[in-house]
């Protein structure tokens, strides 16, 4: 009697034990965000000086050198470190940061800079022509991991340099010590945006004239790296550069960038002071903070820079019929898709998202009409009848996507609005490295998600890649439908030799207009990021390249760090063992 | 002795070679591409290509592997600093050399990446080991010498409820709780000083600790009833030893050998890495690394892990089997 009673005791502390462990959880899951931590002096805007603005990812970065980038999170490090001859505003604009000004020639194909002087590496030494030539040439020798080399591929002598028919790079000349033209074989709209991102940009002479895999990254950005500053996988910090040429910036004394953090980790960071600024968050986390009014002064959307969509192969049936493709961009509910992350989801219609140049609301673009798409199918030669559920395409389409990431959830969307034409998927799921190595294969992949963020804020950094049949590749195709249109690669081509804006524009929108009604690809969605901060957290704007750009950014903090509170923490402990953090 | 610890060593050598030429074949069997991970998703074939040829991924499987084992061991000048040909080894011991090849992400040398993981590995490897003991044989030792009361239920219960509660949630609820509610340790990661290190450590080790204490407490327990049966321990207590002494001295000598069984094996696993519990405490240990890897594409880091993990496991293996003979008078005679 008395171990029967006994145990069931000790059940009962068991399940009290669970549950509340339980509440906890969910407590601790769904409370709603704790108040923003006030700025120290909310009365005034008078940048202050001095803090460590602390940001987080649950990714890492692999490199710090302009001359081999892969990844995405590193860009926003590389802005901080190294500048360009041009660079991005706040508003996606080309400006002047290392030249003081440039000329374009009468043709187009040659571009003169002229550079600031007294400019200072974070070595000490001045920024001058030969270190623009030099780094150039040490970024697109072939010796150089850089994945992004053949974008230049329209300077002069491109070709001979890379073969390593040429020592040098017969398009950049050096004309003074602050002068430097560089010159292309034929005029390239692309050329400026691309001299804008991270691979050519001046290096300190320590980076000598050939890549290195030992070389410690060393520019001439606002904050510099120090020895020891980056601790692989885990965290990097870089410190203000006394010598930057911007007066009285960066106000910041360092950045740091945490790695590999989770997102309810980032959460807990961000809620108690030790990460100022939030971009990783759970889907509802996302919409509670979205909807909460003592934040939302505090929060704003970053451009849109991503689209995506579902790629049918051109050259696989049932997607070689164009009426087939039709159908499926036409049964789409974008609005409907969309609600699978409502946080970061906007609804696409054409390729290029609205915050890019060469983005024209006025296209007409895919749209969603289930009467429509029906009579697609019947063209296609497939008609299926929703009321009696027969016809439509006779056997499941393979649908080839990847492991943990967002379109696994919306797929199973996708599914159910496609049935509603007569169309079933048979959905495969591979990890990622596989999914990229199949879809980029031909005649590998009939259907399947597909999405690109631009390289350069320009339609043509979208149109390009996607939808040129020069894209086109047995292995490792970019252009994932395989889509092959000589109009589109004229209308694609010709846009890139026009340096006039509103004419570029207007033959990107033609090009538009023809990859929307021939639907190699369904649109589906742009994807943009939220950004949050703490309120003492100044001059914070989302950046619409380099996602941030804390070159501006100050904090007002009240003194002490607030997270201060752990009793066991590294420096409590630290106090206890006596020696110093 | 030592003729049979060189057979072991022969066949521990034989085990390794074996999980590392099949994890070699299996990696380059998979259908994805390493230069395209380096490369990125939206890199140009005509880039990838280049890198491809950079990282000598354009040879043939055969030809590749043969390079791989070539270099793997072999010797060279006692000082790796000399040239450039040896700047990926590292040293065994003088002249012998060990070179695993540069990582393809991270284009350093793996001997390097491995140096700075492992040691933090093993320290997480150790601490969850001692939790697990500790918790685990005490749990045991208790529940089986109070059979069948509360104190019993209460450690079968609890450890039925450890082995039920998968790492991640018992990792994210100590997190919430220790560290965001009630803030006296660290969230994650490794902390910046030796103190930090040890304030780092608690949480992971108690995460995979009461998790693995769990089977230690039931296993404990089954084999201590059984033992507390036997004749010797009525002998030894008719002698006039005290209860807690023939508990401890007599009764858990013997229940001793299975656990030390298992104890080898779950260091040398939790030496490969505990994957989910580094990952959610930021843990810079083989576990991330070789996750990371593997979705990466990354295969020297990859064979590098691999090779570290068979070494891990079949080195307490043998340990194991060295504990055995000190533990257990029987089997010192039979060899």
């Amino acid at each position: 009697m008395r171990s029967i009673r006994a145990s069931s005791s000790a059940l009962r502390s068991i399940v009290r034990g669970v549950g509340l462990a339980l509440a906890l959880a969910i407590a601790g899951c769904s409370t709603e965000f704790p108040a923003p931590i006030p700025s120290a002096h909310p009365d005034s805007a008078e940048p202050r000086r001095g803090g460590i603005l602390t940001s987080a990812s649950f990714g890492e970065i692999r490199t710090l050198d302009p001359a081999n980038i892969g990844d995405g999170i590193v860009v926003q490090i590389l802005e901080a470190m190294f500048a360009g001859l041009v660079d991005y505003d706040l508003d996606g604009k080309i400006v002047p940061d290392l030249a003081d000004h440039w000329t374009v020639s009468e043709d187009g194909r040659s571009i003169r800079f002229v550079l600031r002087e007294g400019v200072r590496f974070h070595d000490g030494d001045e920024v001058t022509a030969d270190d623009v030539k030099r780094s150039v040439e040490r970024a697109l020798h072939p010796s150089a991991p850089n994945p992004y080399s053949t974008y230049f591929a329209s300077i002069l002598g491109y070709a001979a340099f890379t073969e390593k028919k040429a020592e040098h790079l017969e398009g950049v000349s050096v004309e003074g010590r602050y002068v430097v033209t560089f010159t292309l074989d034929k005029p390239d709209a692309a050329f400026m945006p691309l001299l804008a991102m991270h691979p050519l940009r001046p290096v300190c002479k320590s980076g000598g004239t050939r890549y290195s895999d030992t070389w410690m990254p060393c520019g001439a950005g606002p904050f510099k790296l120090m020895p020891g500053g980056w601790d692989r996988g885990r965290q990097i910090t870089v410190v203000r550069h006394e010598g930057y040429f911007r007066p009285g910036l960066p106000h910041l004394d360092a950045v740091r960038y945490l790695f590999h953090v989770n997102f309810t980790s980032q959460r807990f960071k961000f809620t108690s002071g030790q990460q100022d600024i939030l971009r990783d968050f759970l889907a509802p986390d996302l919409l509670r903070i979205q909807a909460d009014p003592r934040w939302t002064p505090f929060g704003r959307y970053d451009l849109d820079t991503q689209v995506a969509g579902l790629a049918m192969n051109t050259e696989m049936p049932p997607f070689d019929n164009v009426e087939f493709r039709r159908a499926v961009a036409t049964a789409l509910d974008r609005e409907q898709l969309r609600l699978v992350r409502a946080g970061n989801l906007r609804p696409a219609f054409t390729p290029v998202p609205p915050q890019v140049e060469g983005y024209d609301p006025s296209l007409k673009g895919q749209h969603f009409d289930l009467a429509e798409a029906l009579e697609h199918m019947k063209r296609a030669g497939y008609p299926y009848d929703p009321v009696t559920r027969t016809g439509g395409y006779p056997t499941p389409i393979p649908y080839l996507t990847y492991s943990q990431g967002l379109d696994e959830f919306m797929v199973q969307v996708t599914m159910q609005q496609l049935a509603r034409i007569g169309i079933r998927l048979d959905v495969r799921i591979v990890n990622y490295a596989a999914f990229l190595a199949l879809r980029g294969r031909r005649k590998q992949v009939a259907f399947g998600p597909q999405f690109w963020a631009q390289d350069y804020p320009e339609a043509g950094s979208f149109l390009e890649p996607l939808f040129h049949s020069r894209s086109i590749n047995d292995e490792d195709s970019n252009n994932a439908a395989f889509y092959k249109n000589p109009r589109v690669d004229e209308l694609i081509d010709r846009g890139r030799r026009e340096l006039d804006l509103d004419r570029r524009k207007k033959i990107y929108g033609e090009a538009q207009e023809i990859i929307c009604d021939e639907a190699p690809w369904a649109f589906t969605h742009y994807y943009r990021f939220y950004a949050q901060w703490q309120p003492y957290v100044h001059d914070y704007k989302p950046h619409p390249v380099w996602t941030t750009d804390p070159k501006r950014v100050w904090l007002d903090r009240v003194a002490g760090p607030v997270a201060a509170r752990a009793v066991f923490s590294g420096d409590a402990l630290a106090k206890l063992f006596g020696d110093r953090p | 002795v030592i003729q049979r610890l060189a057979r072991r060593l022969v066949w521990a050598v034989f085990v390794v070679w074996a999980t590392v030429t099949l994890a070699f074949v299996v990696s380059h069997a998979l259908p994805s591409d390493p230069a395209r991970m380096v490369a990125g998703a939206q890199a140009r074939p005509q880039d990838i290509a280049r890198i491809r040829k950079e990282l000598g991924l354009d040879q043939s499987l055969f030809v590749q592997y043969a390079r791989f084992m070539d270099r793997l061991v072999h010797f060279g000048p006692s000082d790796t600093a000399v040239g450039k040909e040896h700047a990926t080894c590292a040293q065994i011991v003088g002249p012998l050399h060990l070179d695993l090849g540069k990582s393809a992400q991270q284009r350093r040398p793996v001997v390097t990446i491995l140096a700075e993981r492992l040691p933090r590995t093993i320290v997480l490897a150790l601490a969850a080991a001692f939790v697990q003991v500790l918790l685990g044989v005490g749990a045991g030792v208790l529940a089986a010498s109070r059979k069948k009361t509360a104190v019993d239920h209460l450690a079968v219960g609890a450890s039925l409820l450890g082995i039920s509660a998968p790492t991640f949630i018992i990792g994210l609820f100590f997190q919430w709780l220790f560290a965001h509610r009630l803030g006296v340790l660290p969230l994650d990661g490794w902390g910046d000083t030796f103190s930090a290190h040890v304030a780092s450590v608690i949480l992971p080790a108690l995460t995979l600790g009461v998790f693995g204490a769990a089977y230690y407490t039931r296993l404990v327990r089954d084999e201590m009833i059984g033992q507390l049966n036997q004749d010797y321990v009525r002998t030894a207590r008719a002698k006039g030893l005290s209860r807690g002494k023939v508990v401890i001295r007599h009764a858990l000598r013997n229940a001793l050998m299975p656990i030390v069984t298992i104890l080898g094996v779950d260091v040398g696993t939790l030496v490969g890495g505990a994957i989910v519990t580094e990952s959610i405490f930021r843990w810079p240990g083989l576990g991330s690394l070789s996750v990371a890897a593997m979705l990466d594409r990354d295969g020297p880091v990859i064979m590098g892990c691999v090779i570290v993990t068979a070494v891990a496991v079949v080195v307490s293996t043998i340990a194991v089997d060295f504990a055995y003979a000190a533990l257990d008078p029987r089997v010192r005679a039979e060899r």
